[in-house]
């Protein structure tokens, strides 16, 4: 029998358990005491690590979402993606343990563990970390995978599982030292697994079962990490991770007979984030996503400048389309969408360039930013928009908050991940009182524009969270509410509508978006001689001129630089960027 | 459920120490590997398992359950290695044991020592050491005079029995500092050793006196160190920790079963109360009246239960711990008895206690006990710490203010402040990413720092905050620093002037809707007591508002009296305002007056007042430029060097505003008076009358205040020389700023210059003179003018053409 005796896929921690044995020292002669684990890796995440990425196991594995988790068994291999909104804690688990005359057991990596705990006689107690997990905010639809394998995929994997589980037997009398330990589990797979022809409304009913979801497109994740240092996930990070899946609904906690005494003390997930809604996972792997990540088959190209120019002016006459054919606008506009925090030194976060389009009316709002919006979804992961009412300032909650009742943090709208992008639209601001919440939200706002931080409320006190968001924001003059870096009449001059880009040149644009903005930066000490004349000079003619108008120039250079594929600033840059401020001046008399 | 909480069992007569802590649960299925284990295993009372399924009691939840660790504590050290408690080793001393109720029996005095399970910890070692402990400890600090008293333990005990008091606090410390060896026993095995101590407190109240009845309990407290709360990890559990952290959450008060009394339903027989041990009881499955012997005929009387109090609290981490990136953690406390409503949501507390895993199961209803562990700190201690690190008031209720710092981060501190030039790198390290502005920032440091408030015996008192106004061009960064400074002040509130109005700054009346009772609630000002309230476009407030301020800034109170509320609230805070001149940009053809535009009244309760121009100076520009270049393009170079961080300068700044009270040395005394009449008599000219800053009592005030600030900068307690020089450099810098300019100048000299009634002078005249008197600094003939303009409208002066005459 060729292959692993184990399938990562379809019965991960039966490969778990393996290592795990081989780990102990099970039929060796000295045993090693699991504590000696103290909760860390023996050995399993290597032979996952080399499952995924060695032999390319990686695209096989399903990816959870609403659509998927119809058919995707109970303990097998899943990879999910979102953007981590909570941290719920530790928790402690039985990680090992021993019954009187049996070997030792291990539950990591699971829920429950698969053999009743009847009166273990020695156990280890080990953590893991609780992560809530949603889909990033936002998220175009391009950036998620498509599961047009699924069903394919279902059938011939589950036909591929009975036949590894036939396989499965085969090592089993090879070793029968592991016959005692293996059968509950393939017993057990094969009751999960429904009877070939009744398959299809088995399937359903068993699905229905378990998992009755409110919200179709919102599938939330409860993430249970094993192995890896806090400071490796941060909240708000987009990750993808790929471990077991576990929904039990016995798990549940039978709400209406626990009185506040249990609720207070399981008022972590079990209570509030009952399991049959939403599901565990169990993480083996994890990584963080980049944009690259999201790109699909794109081929990873380097970013030469003449193949970079190439794209550059292509997305540059697209958004000139657009914009109506404003090319002014669409210049800034190009540097707007490839801004990013690059540094942050005390309260200044420098490489922002937020955009702030003025003379825009509620009538060509509902042209033009619908159209700026399709377009966003086209090129950025995720894009966000935000009608600025007097309604929605005074009731919306745009900060996360704690709500301690059920110790969850309460998304706000402003939780965004890195590299989001929000359109503020302020044409429909009428003149109004804002009452204390319009007057947060719009400190808030406020904030993020000019530190690129949220302030999160925790009722007692506040945390300041870094963000990196892109803004734009449509204003009929000048917006106070949100002031932005860059201030650009619009000005358009045509209302014909751009043509549908099509799939290849959209794929090169994302490409070039997400390639762009990570390119290193740097300046010659006689560049940098010439741009401080330049500054000093500047400031001289003109006394207004302060730090955040240096700020934003050379901001902008960088950018330009940039966008043509170079790494250095040089003159003709920056006499692009002072042309580019000279045209913005005109505009604004 | 606790054991150290509920020893119950002792009332019946001189108990053994294994009754608190081993007494085997009669338990009516212990199975066969139970038993096997030894009677010991009961001490962790064992997995919920064994719970008998009859009685699903909703005390299930609260259960204290296994913890493995101590299995685990076995794995580590194999039983055979040690000298294991022959006790627990022969299976004939638990079937000995008479399963029923814990009569205790004499077991102490058996030959075999009795050893803390798995451990080789002896019972009556433990017991002895205690009671050495009580008995003899004596505090070192009262060592000296009363070496035969009785020892500082043995006299609380005696207290407590006067006050029928119920719990002796000890403090950690005392006991290591008594027995190492016993401290560490009861971190590590803190259930049966607090078991023991608690035993022991009961032999000697009996001793002293038969009749007390009370349990008088043990708690312990001030551990020699403290966890945070993110680093309680597995191996904590079942080990005494303490914690500090903000209580978010406090449910009611559960009342928590301590003796039940049971009923015959069938012949009424009442049994004696049977005793929970440890969040379980046992239901007598049948009758035991001889005659009756029913059999599942008991039910609960309820009213003649004992009952006690039980809260459970919900502790997060302090703001401060929790990594960049990440959420607080939480911790369950399980509070019990006199500890209940110890706290209330927001308050910052340190505890100390057992940290304990309770098994998760599946429902209330099931016995099956799954691999998830909820963990609790089941609570021994607690106390409010000390919430304000600004606190100065050395009476004040709060329990002792020094827990912020430990020993290290003084002597660090004191290391700082004794390097030579810490008081320019204080300077420094105060918002290094705003440029120049260095005399600026010297008075605020002097703010953060503050004088030292004076009450005398008379009831006078003189504040020792200092205020400062900022009043500037737009976009020279006074803002920022006024946001930095908020930062920096442990407590503060920052306004926009616009925004505020006078009752939102002080204080105002409310009625209550429900109650419709007039309520007092806390404006800004008052709110930021002991701290520094930040106004941000002081210019644009409104006169109304502002006039509230002048109370504030020099008594320090709010006063109110309206609506059947009169009162005088403390509002000992330091004002830093910033302002916009008239017009939003400095005009330089009118006077600092005129420019700054506030009432003089108000102006003279600053201590400090700098005008932060524009200037257009190329230096300027270029520093401006290169900084802003390299903050885009080199990282290493922002990185400025021989700076104080923000968290070490909090704590520097706490810690001398807490402990460093300078005084005025006599040289410094004598330096102040001679600066003070010089300047005096320098603000004393004729005309100056009207609207001229001049040195005013007020300003030596501001001058000691100053000194005693900078005193502070270096931890120093004298006042010396070099202060009072810095301080009234200080002064002037912020005085010259904007108290002399161009024009105020010209018109002292012309005031000089003309005498009433005297001939008329023309004003070139006038100007060569005033060249001549102000060396240094250019005079322009359009500040003449603008002089002579001013003077005029005031009537001191007529202008006729070219020449200018006194009236």
């Amino acid at each position: 029998m060729g292959g692993p005796p184990y399938d990562c896929m379809s019965n991960p921690l039966g490969a778990v358990r393996l290592t795990f044995e081989k780990a102990i020292g099970l039929g060796s002669e000295t045993l090693t005491h699991p504590s000696a684990f103290d909760g860390k890796d023996w050995g399993a995440l290597e032979l996952f690590r080399h499952f995924l990425f060695q032999e390319s196991g990686l695209s096989q594995v399903p990816i959870l979402n609403p659509k998927t988790l119809r058919w995707v068994q109970h303990n097998c291999l899943v990879r999910y993606r979102g953007m981590i909104q909570d941290m719920l804690g530790n928790e402690f688990y039985v990680g090992a343990y021993r019954e009187e005359g049996c070997s030792w057991r291990t539950n990591k990596f699971t829920d429950v563990s698969q053999y009743a705990m009847e009166s273990p006689s020695d156990t280890c107690i080990w953590e893991r970390r609780l992560l809530y997990c949603v889909p990033v905010p936002g998220q175009s639809s391009w950036t998620v995978l498509s599961c047009d394998m699924d069903p394919k995929w279902s059938s011939q994997s589950r036909e591929k599982r009975r036949r590894m589980n036939d396989e499965d037997e085969v090592p089993m009398d090879l070793a029968p030292e592991d016959e005692v330990k293996r059968s509950p589990i393939t017993k057990k797979m094969r009751e999960n697994e429904p009877p070939a022809s009744s398959e299809p409304m088995d399937l359903k009913t068993a699905s229905m079962s378990t998992i009755q979801f409110v919200d179709k497109d919102n599938l939330p994740c409860l993430v249970k990490i094993y192995d890896s240092p806090e400071s490796d996930l941060k909240l708000n990070d987009v990750f993808e991770f790929i471990g077991v899946l576990t929904f039990y609904s016995e798990l549940a906690v039978e709400k209406d007979e626990n009185d506040e005494l249990s609720n207070i003390l399981y008022d972590d997930a079990r209570v509030h984030l009952p399991p049959n809604k939403v599901p565990r996972l169990h993480c083996l792997v994890h990584r963080k996503l980049a944009v690259h990540d999201f790109l699909l088959g794109s081929p990873i190209m380097e970013p030469k400048p003449h193949l970079v120019k190439e794209i550059r002016e292509a997305l540059f006459r697209h958004l000139t389309v657009v914009l109506g054919n404003d090319g002014v606008a669409a210049h800034f506009m190009l540097l707007h969408l490839l801004s990013k925090v690059h540094t942050r030194v005390d309260d200044v976060a420098v490489g922002k360039l937020s955009l702030n389009l003025t003379g825009l009316s509620k009538e060509s709002v509902s042209v033009f930013g619908t159209r700026l919006s399709q377009a966003f979804k086209n090129l950025l992961p995720f894009t966000n928009c935000m009608p600025l009412t007097l309604e929605y300032l005074n009731t919306a909650s745009l900060a996360p908050k704690k709500d301690y009742q059920t110790n969850r943090l309460i998304p706000g709208v402003l939780q965004l991940p890195e590299g989001s992008h929000l359109m503020v639209d302020e044409t429909q601001l009428e003149s109004g009182s804002l009452n204390s919440i319009g007057i947060d939200n719009v400190k808030l706002l406020k904030n993020l524009i000019e530190f690129q931080k949220v302030e999160y409320d925790f009722q007692y006190y506040k945390v300041e969270m870094a963000a990196d968001v892109q803004l734009l924001i449509f204003s009929e003059g000048k917006s106070n509410i949100v002031p932005a870096d860059l201030i650009v009449p619009f000005q358009p001059s045509s209302l014909e509508s751009s043509e549908i880009p099509v799939g290849e040149a959209l794929e090169a644009w994302r490409w070039y978006l997400a390639t762009v903005r990570s390119l290193p930066h740097s300046i010659g000490s006689e560049m940098q001689k010439v741009v401080e004349d330049d500054l000093v000079a500047a400031r001289q003619a003109d006394r207004s001129l302060g730090s955040r108008d240096f700020s934003r120039w050379l901001t902008m250079a960088r950018l330009i630089s940039s966008s043509l594929g170079e790494t250095s600033l040089t003159l003709e840059h920056w006499q692009m960027v002072k042309e580019m401020e000279r045209l913005r001046k005109e505009r604004l008399k | 459920m606790a054991s150290d909480s509920s020893p119950a069992n002792f009332n019946s007569g001189p108990s053994s120490p294994d009754d608190s802590f081993s007494s085997p649960i009669p338990d009516t299925s212990s199975p066969a590997h139970r038993r096997r284990r030894g009677r010991r295993q009961a001490t962790t009372p064992s997995a919920a398992a064994v719970t008998p399924p009859s009685n699903p009691s909703r005390f299930a939840n609260s259960a204290s359950t296994p913890t493995p660790s101590r299995s685990t504590r076995r794995g580590r050290r194999p039983a055979t290695t040690s000298p294991t408690p022959p006790a627990a080793a022969t299976p004939s001393s638990t079937d000995d044991f008479p399963p029923p109720s814990s009569d205790g029996g004499d077991d102490m005095e058996e030959a075999t020592p009795t050893f803390v399970w798995g451990t080789n910890i002896s019972v009556q070692d433990v017991k002895n050491a205690i009671q050495m402990f009580i008995k003899h400890f004596r505090d070192p600090q009262e060592l000296s005079n009363d070496i035969y008293g009785e020892g500082k333990y043995t006299r609380m005990i005696h207290r407590v029995l006067e006050v029928e008091g119920e719990w002796i606090d000890v403090d950690a410390h005392d006991v290591f500092n008594y027995d190492s060896d016993l401290y560490n026993k009861m971190m590590r095995y803190p259930l049966e050793v607090l078991a023991i101590f608690d035993i022991v407190l009961m032999d000697i109240v009996s001793l002293i006196n038969p009749l007390f009845d009370k349990h008088v309990q043990v708690r312990i407290h001030n551990l020699k160190s403290s966890t945070s709360m993110r680093n309680l990890n597995p191996s904590d559990i079942e080990k005494m920790v303490s914690l500090k952290g903000m209580i978010i959450r406090c449910s009611s008060i559960i009342p928590e079963i301590r003796e039940a009394v049971f009923r015959c339903i069938v012949c009424g027989y009442h049994s004696d109360p049977v005793v929970v041990d440890r969040g379980r009881m046992t239901e007598p499955t049948s009758c035991l009246k001889q005659e009756c012997m029913t059999k599942n005929s008991m039910t609960l009387v309820h009213n003649r239960c004992r009952f006690a109090d039980k809260q459970v609290v919900r502790l997060q981490e302090t703001p401060d711990e929790i990594p960049e990136g990440g959420t607080p953690h939480t911790v369950s406390l399980l509070m019990h008895d006199k500890l209940v409503d110890a706290g209330k949501p927001g308050d910052r507390v340190e505890v100390t206690g057992i940290y304990r895993a309770m098994s998760v199961r599946l429902g209330p209803t099931q016995r099956t006990v799954k691999s998830l562990f909820k963990a609790c700190l089941l609570l021994a201690f607690a106390r409010m710490t000390a919430e304000d690190p600004m606190e100065t008031d050395k009476g004040s209720q709060r329990i002792d203010d020094d827990v912020q710092f430990d020993e290290d981060k003084v002597d660090k501190l004191k290391e700082l402040s004794k390097q030579p030039d810490i008081y320019e790198k204080l300077t420094r390290s105060l918002a290094p990413n705003i440029w120049e502005l260095d005399d600026v920032k010297r008075g605020l440091l002097c703010q953060l720092f503050g004088g030292n408030a004076l009450k005398l015996p008379s009831d006078a008192s003189f504040r020792g905050d200092i205020n400062i106004l900022l009043v500037g061009d737009p976009g020279t960064s006074k803002s920022q620093l006024l946001q930095y400074i908020h930062k920096l002040a442990p407590r503060g509130i920052y306004t926009s002037g616009r925004g505020s109005s006078a009752v939102g700054l002080t204080a105002y009346v409310a009625k209550d809707p429900e109650t419709g009772e007039t309520v007092l609630e806390s404006g800004a000002l008052v709110l930021s007591d002991r701290g520094i309230c930040c106004i941000d476009e002081f210019d644009k407030m409104s006169d109304n508002a502002r006039s509230m301020l002048h109370e504030v800034m020099e008594q320090q109170t709010v006063s109110i009296a309206k609506a059947g509320i009169i009162a005088s609230l403390n509002a000992r805070t330091s004002v830093l305002a910033c302002a916009n001149p008239s017009g939003s940009r400095y005009n330089p053809r009118l006077s600092v007056i005129d420019n700054i535009h506030l009432p003089p009244t108000l102006l003279s309760r600053f201590d400090l007042i700098y005008l932060i121009l524009d200037k257009a100076d190329e230096q300027t520009d270029r520093r401006l430029a290169k900084h802003i270049v390299s903050l885009h393009f080199e990282d290493t170079e922002i990185a400025e060097h021989d700076v104080i961080d923000l968290a070490t300068l909090t704590s520097y700044v706490s810690y001398a505003r807490k402990n460093i009270n300078p005084k005025l040395s006599d040289e410094a005394a004598e330096e102040l008076t001679r600066g003070y009449v010089e300047m005096r008599k320098r603000g004393n000219f004729p005309g100056s009358s009207k609207k001229v800053i001049t040195a005013t009592p007020r300003q030596i005030e501001s001058l000691i205040r100053l000194s005693e600030a900078l005193a502070r900068t270096r931890f120093s307690e004298w006042v010396e020389m070099r202060d009072v020089t810095e301080a009234f450099r200080l002064l002037e810098v912020a005085m010259q700023q904007s108290a002399t300019d161009h024009s105020t100048a010209a018109r002292n000299i012309i005031m000089d210059k003309l005498q009433l009634g005297g001939p008329s002078i023309r004003l070139l005249e006038l100007l060569d003179e005033l060249k001549k008197q102000s060396s240094g600094s250019e005079i322009h003939l359009h500040d003449l003018r603008t002089a002579v303009a001013t003077l005029a409208s005031e009537g001191f002066v007529a202008l006729h053409g070219d020449s200018v005459k006194r009236i």
